[in-house]
């Protein structure tokens, strides 16, 4: 039986001086090498969640932990991010006037790599998600499910523990879209990668082995077996 | 790629915006290396002209000596007070002291030149003393109205060997052109002690007197000794500093100098800040990126400082070959009246430490700026 790798309880966050509640005495568990999705329409807390669980934003109250940093007492948090985290995100964020393998080395400037191995390893990468011919472009060439691509080799550059993907394929068509979520199936089954993705389409949830469904930054759903019964293949 | 080939790319991801923040501080670089430039030209003319001859320093009057009978300082001479003709035999005198040679030197202003003639009068007999070389005709002689020119000089004036010349009504031989090598000698003419005193009628008297020391003499005693003698009437001048007139210019253009740089440092600052803002303003998002990647705020710090620092490094090179070029060219033009502009490691040096300071100040702000960023707002910016 695996380990829990991320342990939430009892989470509050507020926005305007506690006007606004994004999330709301939220508590769950995810298991190491576990697909989970979090779903829930706009403005739901789901992305807000996803933030928190990568340390880029504070919670008000209640706990967060991510292998054995409480995140809330941590104060390397950087070095949490850069060691254990990947990100992916909806706008796959690529820097415009580096090349797709320059993209993919940047969070590896965090670790102490010489540039040669760093190219190696990007370029790896890279043909994992099948790109490395397009490794010396500049991202503006590249198609948007060819940089969504690039973006999910960046998020594995520093062998992250934790894969968070805040709508991956939020601006793709459903073919690109499928091929994304192909590539982060894969991912968590080849590499063992724990999978965090944030959706508010049900059928990109229902790939994942478990949904968690957030809505007014409350849980509504927390169902393991039911949501594994419906799921669709792509 | 490394993180400092990252830190030489980012400032050019916007070349316009680049390349005028690289002219703006460019052009405050080019004045402070133009202005350095001349001040060392200046400086080392006057030392060439003090030390002409390979003597050791030079003696002239002091504010108080009065009996040359002539009060007011001469400007040929750099502000020195001239003294009485009989000084040179006095301090010939003097223990350590190997050889005194009287000039008498004057500025004029010929027909067909806008600037100053500078005449200086020497006696024939001493004339080995200048280490003149005459390139073209002969000597000059004593109690004739020869003289000979020097090479800036003669070009400045169209004159060649057995050409005339009329300084103040008085009509002047030229017998031979020559070279030294010192702009302010080969902008001038040579002609016997006697004419160069009439020019001014200050008959019976030197500007100033040149010396040279014994062999193995110490130059400091013996302008020690020459000091305790002769405080009174005469100062000893072993270089530039010691001219308090040519002192005050130096210092004039040295507070000119500073006065652009500190105006270089916060224009110069402005226009980096400035860009830098603009630059972390665009970036915001990617600045969250960095963030989420496990960037440091320190290694962002280092990277928007790195770019500015980057960026005013170039514009010192820009603003050197600019202030370079742009001295020549006056220089070719013949506007710095015989000055030869001096560049010297000192003065880029001095260029590249403001350039260096004003990228630091500069991008200190918008650096900070950036690692202040909160990563959620930073993604979360169209």
């Amino acid at each position: 039986m695996s380990e829990n790798i991320v342990e939430v309880k009892n989470l509050v966050k507020t926005y305007e001086n506690g006007q606004v509640k994004a999330l709301n005495d939220i508590s769950f568990n995810i298991k190491e090498g576990e697909f989970v999705s979090i779903i829930g329409p706009s403005g739901s807390g789901k992305s807000t969640l996803l933030h928190m669980l990568g340390a880029l934003d504070i919670q008000d109250s209640g706990s967060i932990r991510v292998g054995n940093i409480n995140l809330e007492k941590s104060k390397k948090l950087n070095e949490f991010r850069a060691e254990q985290i990947g990100f992916i995100f909806q706008l796959h964020n690529l820097i415009p006037n580096l090349s797709v393998v320059e993209n993919v080395e940047i969070p590896m400037y965090t670790q102490k790599i010489s540039s040669k191995d760093q190219r190696t390893k990007a370029l790896s990468l890279l043909e994992d998600v099948g790109i490395k011919n397009k490794a010396k472009m500049k991202p503006n060439q590249l198609s948007g499910g060819e940089r969504q691509r690039v973006a999910i080799a960046r998020s594995l550059a520093n062998d992250p523990s934790i894969v968070l993907a805040d709508e991956p394929t939020g601006s793709l068509d459903s073919k690109t879209s499928n091929k994304i979520l192909e590539k982060l199936t894969l991912l968590n089954k080849q590499k063992n990668v724990t999978i965090i993705l944030v959706t508010h389409d049900m059928n990109v949830a229902k790939l994942a082995d478990r949904v968690i469904e957030v809505l007014d930054g409350k849980i509504l759903e927390n169902s393991e077996d039911s949501l594994l019964d419906n799921k669709i293949s792509v | 790629m490394s993180f400092l080939k990252l830190i030489l790319k980012n400032p050019f991801r916007s070349k316009s915006r680049a390349i005028l923040a690289i002219i703006g501080i460019g052009i405050g670089i080019a004045t402070i290396v133009a202005l350095g430039a001349m001040t060392e030209g200046m400086v080392s003319g006057v030392d060439d002209t003090l030390h002409a001859g390979g003597s050791d320093f030079t003696v002239a009057g002091n504010e108080n000596n009065t009996d040359s009978g002539m009060s007011q300082q001469n400007m040929a001479s750099f502000g020195a007070t001239p003294l009485n003709q009989s000084w040179v035999g006095k301090i010939l005198n003097v223990t350590g002291v190997n050889s005194a040679v009287g000039i008498y030197s004057t500025m004029v202003q010929p027909q067909g030149l806008n600037g100053y003639l500078v005449v200086i009068g020497l006696d024939p007999s001493q004339s080995k003393f200048a280490e003149l070389t005459i390139t073209n005709g002969t000597s000059y002689h004593k109690n004739t109205s020869e003289m000979i020119m020097g090479k800036l000089s003669a070009e400045q004036l169209n004159k060649t060997v057995g050409d005339n010349l009329t300084l103040k009504d008085k009509t002047y031989h030229i017998v031979g052109t020559y070279e030294t090598g010192d702009s302010n000698q080969d902008q001038g003419v040579y002609t016997s002690l006697e004419n160069a005193q009439n020019i001014d009628d200050a008959k019976g008297n030197v500007s100033m007197i040149y010396v040279k020391v014994d062999k193995g003499a110490d130059v400091d005693q013996v302008t020690q000794r020459i000091d305790n003698l002769y405080s009174d009437n005469v100062t000893t001048i072993s270089s530039v500093s010691d001219i308090s007139s040519m002192q005050s210019v130096i210092d004039m253009l040295n507070s000119a100098s500073w006065a652009i740089s500190l105006l270089a440092i916060i224009i110069g600052g402005l226009g980096i800040i400035n860009t830098m803002l603009m630059s972390v303003m665009e970036r915001t998002r990617e600045i969250g990126v960095l963030k989420a990647v496990g960037w440091s705020s320190k290694k962002i710090l280092l990277m928007i400082m790195g770019e500015s620092v980057v960026i005013t490094v170039i514009s010192a090179i820009v603003g050197t070959i600019m202030g370079v070029i742009g001295v020549e060219l006056i220089t070719a033009m013949g506007i710095m009246n015989g000055l030869t502009p001096i560049f010297t490691i000192t003065t880029i040096s001095e260029a590249f430490a403001v350039a260096i300071i004003v990228g630091l100040l500069g991008g200190l702000y918008p650096a900070i700026k950036a690692t202040k960023l909160q990563p959620t707002e930073a993604l979360r910016y169209e």
